[in-house]
C-alpha cells in the first residue's frame, strides 16, 4: 500500500483523489517506534522531494515533514527556501524539526535571499526562538527595506533574550510600521526580562518607551510594566 | 490671508476657538445616538457571514459609532459599506481590501474580527499593538502557539479583547445553573460531543473570481489555487466548506467546540485552568478522550453512549450555590463588549477564558492525530518531553505574515 501511495505521489496534484495518500499518513504513525521504518520513510520523502513532483505533492511531502523530519531532511528542505513556490512549505518543516541543523539550514540561507521570502525565513527563526541567530537579526534592523525591518524586529521580540533587547535598543525605525514593531519587540523583550528577574534592564527598556513621541498604547504598556516592575 | 494657505488658516483659527462655533446634534446625541465623546469608534474586518450579524450588532448600537469595513471580497465590502451609510443617512463609512490601512487610523477604538479563523491570531495582535480594543470570532485560534500570544498581546496594551461564542452563555443555562447552584453536588465530569476534524483540502483550481483579493485570503495558510468552495463561508464543516480545511479551521471539533467546550467548562467551572492530561480510549464503542484538569475534574469528549454536555455530579449531595457569571451592560455578548471597552472591565470572554477553551480542541486535534495520549504543561504551553507532539504546536506562516 505505502509503495502505492509513493507511486500516486508521482501524479498528485491539485483535484487528486486525496485518500490515495492514506499509507503515507498512516506509515508516519505506525513507524513512531521503529526508527528503522521510521528513517526509510523519511528517506522516501526527501527522495521524492528531488523529483519533478507537482508543487501539491511537494506541499504534501513537507507536511509530512514537518511531523518527522530530522536533519537528514534539511539539506534537501533548505534547497527549496530560494525556490518562490515552495520557500514557504520548505519552512513549514524546517520551522518544525527540533534538530538545529533546521536553524542553521535557515541562517545560512538567510544573506543569500532577497524580498518577501526573506520575511518568511525572518519569521521562522523568531519562531524557533533561535537565539544564534541575534547576530544576524540586529544586523537586519538595520536594512534599508521596511518590512524587512520590521520582520527582524518581531523575530528578535519572540527570541526575547536580553541580547535580543540591546539589538532593539540600537534600531532607528523609519515608518510608522516598522516604529511599532520595534516597539512591540522592546515590550516583549522587557517581559521576559522582568520574568527572569532582571528588573534593572526591564525598567530600563519600560522607561526609554515613555517619551511624549511614543504612540499612547506603547506609553501605557511601559508605564504598566514599570509598575509590574515595582511589584504593582 | 496672507501667505497663510486655507487648510493652514482653518488649522490656527481651530486651535484659537475655545469651542466650535456649531454643536451639531449628531456631536451632542438624541434619542437614536449616544454624544459623541460617548461613542465608540469600530470597524469591521471579515464581514461576510458572521462578520455580517457582528456588524448588524454593533452598527445598531446608540453607543457605537461605524466608520469602516474591511474585507478581501468587493462584494461583501460595498455590500457592508451600503448598510453602514443607510444607517447614519450619509456615505461616509469607509472600505478597505487591506486591514493593515484600517488599523492604521488613529480615530478608531475597537474592531470586531470574524475573518476565517487562520487570519485570527494575525488580526487580534496586530490591532492591540495599534491600540485597539477587539471582539474576535470564535474559534479565536487556529493552532494552540497562537493562543497565549494573543493574551499577551492584550495584557501588553491594556486592551479589551473578547473572544465570540455567544452559546457560551445563552445556550447552556440549565446545565450552568444546575452545576452552579450546586443540585449535582461535586461536579467529577462533563462529556461534550462534536466532530468532525478538519482535513487537508485538496480541491482542483477554478477561474479566479474578479471579486475576491486570493493571495490576502489565503494570507498566512499554505498557497493553494482558488476554488469557491475552498473559501465558502458555509457552515458546513464536512466540505466545501474554510471550516472544513486544516490550512483554515480545526473543523468542527473547533468551529462547535468553542461552543460546547465553552459550554462545558462554564458548567464545570473550569474556564480558567487548562487540562495537563488527556487520556486516548480506543475501545470496543469507539475511539475518545478524556482530559482531566488539575482539579480533578474531567472533561470526555465523545464518549460513548453519552449525551452532549452530560454532566456526572455526585447524587445525593448538594453544594453551596455559587453566583453564576454573566454578561456586563446590556445587549448580550455584543453589549458585554462595548460597555467593557467603556470600563476597562474584562469582559465575560475575555480572550484567556477563550484560549482556554478552544485549547481543549487543539488538544483533542493532536490526540486524535497522533492517536495516543498527552502529557500538557499549560505553564509552559508544551508538551513536556513529547517532541512529536510539539511539532503541532504551530505551523509556518506563509510571508510574509508574521505573529
Amino acid at each position: 500500500m505505502l509503495d502505492q501511495a509513493f507511486e500516486a505521489l508521482k501524479t498528485y496534484d491539485w483535484g487528486a483523489e486525496r485518500n490515495v495518500l492514506s499509507p503515507i499518513n498512516e506509515a508516519v504513525l505506525s513507524t513512531r517506534n521503529d526508527s528503522a521504518a521510521r528513517n526509510e520513510l523519511e528517506s522516501r520523502l526527501v527522495a521524492a522531494l528531488k523529483t519533478p513532483i507537482s508543487r501539491d505533492a511537494k506541499d504534501f511531502v513537507c507536511r509530512k515533514l514537518m511531523q518527522i523530519g530530522t536533519a537528514a531532511s534539511v539539506p534537501t528542505l533548505a534547497e527549496l527556501l530560494s525556490v518562490k513556490d515552495l520557500s514557504h512549505m520548505a519552512r513549514f518543516a524546517l520551522e518544525r524539526i527540533p534538530a538545529q541543523e533546521a536553524a542553521q539550514a535557515i541562517r545560512d540561507a538567510l544573506p543569500k535571499i532577497s524580498g518577501p521570502l526573506k520575511l518568511g525565513m525572518i519569521s521562522s527563526l523568531g519562531q524557533r526562538k533561535d537565539s544564534a541567530s541575534v547576530p544576524l537579526l540586529a544586523k537586519l534592523l538595520m536594512d534599508t527595506d521596511p518590512a524587512i525591518v520590521r520582520s527582524a524586529a518581531l523575530a528578535l521580540g519572540s527570541i526575547r533574550t536580553s541580547e535580543s533587547a540591546k539589538a532593539l535598543s540600537n534600531a532607528r525605525p523609519t515608518s510608522p510600521e516598522t516604529q511599532l514593531a520595534v516597539l512591540d519587540a522592546s515590550l516583549s523583550c522587557a517581559e521576559a526580562l522582568l520574568a527572569a528577574g532582571n528588573k534593572g534592564d526591564a525598567i530600563a527598556i519600560y522607561k526609554s518607551l515613555l517619551g511624549d513621541g511614543q504612540p499612547k498604547q506603547v506609553r501605557l504598556a511601559a508605564t504598566r510594566g514599570i509598575l509590574a516592575c515595582a511589584g504593582r | 490671508m496672507g501667505t497663510k494657505t486655507r487648510r493652514e488658516f482653518i488649522q490656527t483659527a481651530s486651535a484659537t476657538l475655545a469651542a466650535p462655533y456649531v454643536i451639531t446634534s449628531t456631536a451632542l446625541g438624541n434619542d437614536e445616538r449616544a454624544p459623541a465623546s460617548d461613542r465608540i469608534v469600530m470597524a469591521g474586518i471579515g464581514i461576510g457571514n458572521m462578520g455580517k450579524g457582528d456588524q448588524g450588532a454593533f452598527l445598531g448600537r446608540k453607543d457605537v459609532q461605524y466608520v469602516a469595513v474591511c474585507d478581501v471580497r468587493n462584494s461583501v465590502r460595498e455590500t457592508a459599506k451600503r448598510k453602514v451609510d443607510e444607517r447614519y443617512g450619509n456615505t461616509d463609512c469607509k472600505v478597505y481590501n487591506d486591514f493593515r490601512e484600517l488599523l492604521a487610523r488613529t480615530d478608531i477604538d475597537a474592531v470586531h474580527v470574524a475573518t476565517p479563523d487562520h487570519w485570527h491570531a494575525i488580526l487580534v495582535i496586530e490591532a492591540c499593538r495599534h491600540g485597539k480594543d477587539v471582539y474576535c470570532q470564535k474559534p479565536e485560534t487556529l493552532t494552540l502557539r497562537e493562543g497565549p500570544l494573543m493574551i499577551q498581546a492584550a495584557r501588553r496594551y491594556g486592551r479589551v479583547v473578547s473572544g465570540g461564542s455567544q452559546r457560551v452563555l445563552e445556550d447552556y443555562k440549565g446545565i450552568v445553573n444546575q452545576c452552579w447552584g450546586g443540585e449535582l453536588g461535586k461536579i467529577k465530569s462533563i462529556n461534550v460531543n462534536v466532530d468532525p476534524l478538519s482535513q487537508l483540502c485538496n480541491l482542483p483550481a477554478e477561474q479566479l473570481s474578479p471579486d475576491i483579493d486570493w493571495d490576502l485570503w489565503l494570507g498566512p495558510a499554505a498557497w493553494a489555487p482558488y476554488n469557491a468552495a475552498r473559501c465558502s463561508g458555509s457552515f458546513s464543516t464536512a466540505g466545501n466548506s474554510w471550516r472544513s480545511y486544516i490550512d483554515y479551521s480545526g473543523g468542527g471539533m473547533t468551529d462547535w467546540g468553542a461552543h460546547h467546550f465553552g459550554g462545558a467548562t462554564f458548567a464545570v467551572d473550569v474556564r480558567e485552568l487548562q487540562p495537563d492530561e488527556v487520556t486516548f480510549h480506543d475501545e470496543k464503542e469507539g475511539k475518545f478522550l478524556s482530559l482531566r484538569y488539575p482539579n480533578g475534574i474531567v472533561i470526555t469528549h465523545n464518549r460513548p453512549k453519552t449525551g452532549n454536555l452530560a454532566v456526572e455530579g455526585t447524587p445525593g449531595e448538594s453544594r453551596e450555590p455559587k453566583p453564576v457569571p454573566t454578561y456586563k451592560g446590556e445587549g448580550g455578548i455584543y453589549g458585554d463588549f462595548i460597555d467593557c471597552v467603556k470600563t476597562r472591565e474584562k469582559p465575560f470572554r475575555d480572550i484567556e477564558l477563550a484560549v482556554n477553551t478552544i485549547a481543549v480542541s487543539h488538544l483533542c486535534i493532536i490526540a486524535y492525530q497522533l492517536q495516543r495520549s498527552l502529557k500538557w504543561d499549560s505553564a509552559k504551553q508544551e508538551f513536556p518531553g513529547d517532541a512529536e507532539a510539539n511539532r503541532l504546536l504551530d505551523r509556518a506562516r506563509r510571508e510574509p505574515w508574521q505573529v
